[in-house]
């Protein structure tokens, strides 16, 4: 009986040394919004998209397991393409299988707003002059 | 008078912050003595082996890493394994080797999440944490590597997308240096402490022959001794070239599923280990690109692939018709891990419950699908 005591109170001192060096480590938290954390290229946040690079071959169309993506087509090829954020689930098909590289991952995580209608993001060709 | 005699109804949930997602449990109290309990299931379900039926082998990609959030990379490459032999694709050894790497590392974080939320479902916060401190390093190179932090869409038929940077590689050497100090802090804290000993030790006994009578898989059935692991029993991957141990202890209740888990992690660090030294020296392709996948058409042929996961043996099948599957059936440990939960709380305290529902580590997204 004694002797488990003792053995408690030792496993009890060892785990309040161990917390106690743990907590003069280096702090791994940061300030979100004043900080910002460090993404790598590959971060797959908000879409980049060149309307001059895409052919509409609707490759990103067909990958795409959430139908996010629309492309509207005329007769001189694409006119409108759009992303809808509330379906997109951020997979990264889109932009793997793109021929062309007219779509792209970009770093920007913060896509909240106050509107759905902002969720659905249009690029539409520039009228000729 | 009467009502001294009675039984007492209570419900647990489904909004319960220890029943790590959406998990209800109608219980039959007498005092404070669990008489008998009721699991329901399926307040998460999302019809993911629905989903399957009305997309491209490609498209549904995406989607499995939903299925069990904490271990991506399973489920990843058990749908991957069953098209990759439905479709006969080659996949380079060093993407195999890279695949075991992404796993154990994944089977690294998630047991480390367990351990956190274990020790505060037990009322000890500092664990919690110092293993999410510990994980986020894991995050961390994954997301550098996959560009996601959990839905990691990585693997592809015929291996993964993109190779091994040599930096991302000097980070996990690191991090498995590092690693082994960690759990032995952990360990310093948790493993002897006698309130978690007292708490833990001879709670919710699952015996040897009703782990083998519910199909309990995993860390789970380990704990009660049966000494079951696919990654020795069936080979897969690159396992057999591969040199670790597996542990396994008799007594089958609460305390022995932490040992066993905590030993796991020392045998996951040992096959990272072991990978990276492949890779480092490889010059092999990390992917076969000869597949491929948009245009993928399988013919009527079913195929079944098995996956050891942190959570027990996780099994995917395949029935492929054409250009999208016919049916995709999926087996997860958790579901197995709640049905036995009636049999571990009977005559429990009911204080007792998120000891022994915590100590099974089910995920409930992984239950319901």
């Amino acid at each position: 009986m004694i002797k488990k005591i003792y053995k408690s109170i030792l496993a009890i001192i060892i785990g309040h040394i161990t917390v106690l060096k743990h907590a003069f480590k280096k702090r791994v938290t940061l300030e979100y919004p004043e900080v910002k954390p460090l993404l790598n290229d590959k971060f797959r946040g908000e879409h980049l998209f060149d309307i001059n690079k895409c052919k509409a071959c609707g490759m990103c169309q067909k990958v795409c397991p959430a139908n996010a993506i629309t492309i509207i087509k005329d007769e001189n090829g694409l006119n409108e393409y759009s992303i809808d954020y509330k379906k997109c689930i951020f997979c990264g098909n889109c932009y793997y299988y793109c021929n062309f590289n007219a779509i792209m991952p970009s770093s920007n995580f913060e896509l909240a707003c106050s509107s759905k209608e902002s969720l659905v993001i249009t690029f539409k060709k520039a009228e000729e002059a | 008078m009467t009502n001294l005699f009675k039984t007492m109804e209570i419900n647990v949930g489904p909004q319960h912050p220890s029943t790590h997602g959406v998990l209800r449990l109608i219980l039959e109290l007498d005092g404070e003595i669990i008489k008998s309990c009721k699991p329901v299931v399926g307040y998460l379900h999302r019809g993911i082996e629905k989903m399957a039926e009305n997309r491209s082998y490609l498209q549904y990609l995406p989607i499995v890493d939903r299925i069990d959030y904490l271990g991506g990379f399973f489920n990843s490459y058990a749908y991957c394994d069953c098209i990759e032999h439905l479709a006969e694709i080659d996949v380079p050894d060093k993407a195999k080797y890279i695949r075991v790497l992404c796993m154990e590392l994944n089977r690294i974080a998630s047991h480390l999440l367990w351990l956190g939320t274990f020790m505060l479902d037990l009322g000890a916060s500092s664990p919690l944490f110092y293993c999410f401190r510990d994980r986020e390093r894991i995050l961390h190179i994954f997301e550098a590597l996959t560009g996601q932090r959990m839905m990691y869409n990585y693997f592809t038929f015929g291996g993964v997308r993109f190779d091994i940077p040599s930096d991302i590689i000097d980070k996990i050497s690191v991090f498995i240096e590092d690693m082994p100090e960690c759990i032995n802090d952990y360990e310093n804290i948790i493993t002897d402490n006698p309130i978690f000993v007292s708490r833990c030790k001879s709670k919710g006994i699952l015996t040897k022959k009703n782990a083998l009578q519910y199909s309990i898989t995993g860390p789970n059935l380990r704990a009660s001794g049966v000494n079951l692991d696919f990654r020795k029993s069936n080979p897969y991957l690159v396992y057999d070239r591969l040199n670790f141990d597996v542990s396994s202890d008799i007594s089958g209740d609460a305390f022995s599923r932490y040992k066993v888990r905590i030993f796991e992690l020392h045998s996951s660090l040992k096959i990272v280990e072991q990978c990276i030294s492949f890779i480092k020296n490889s010059s092999d392709e990390f992917l076969n690109k000869s597949v491929k996948p948009v245009m993928l058409n399988i013919d009527n042929a079913e195929y079944t692939s098995s996956v050891e996961s942190p959570r027990g043996l996780m099994s995917c099948t395949v029935m492929a018709g054409g250009k999208n599957p016919y049916r995709v059936k999926w087996r997860t440990g958790s579901y197995y891990a709640v049905q036995v939960l009636p049999e571990l709380l009977i005559n429990a305290e009911l204080a007792d419950l998120m000891a022994i529902f915590g100590s099974l580590d089910v995920i409930l997204p992984e239950v319901d699908k």
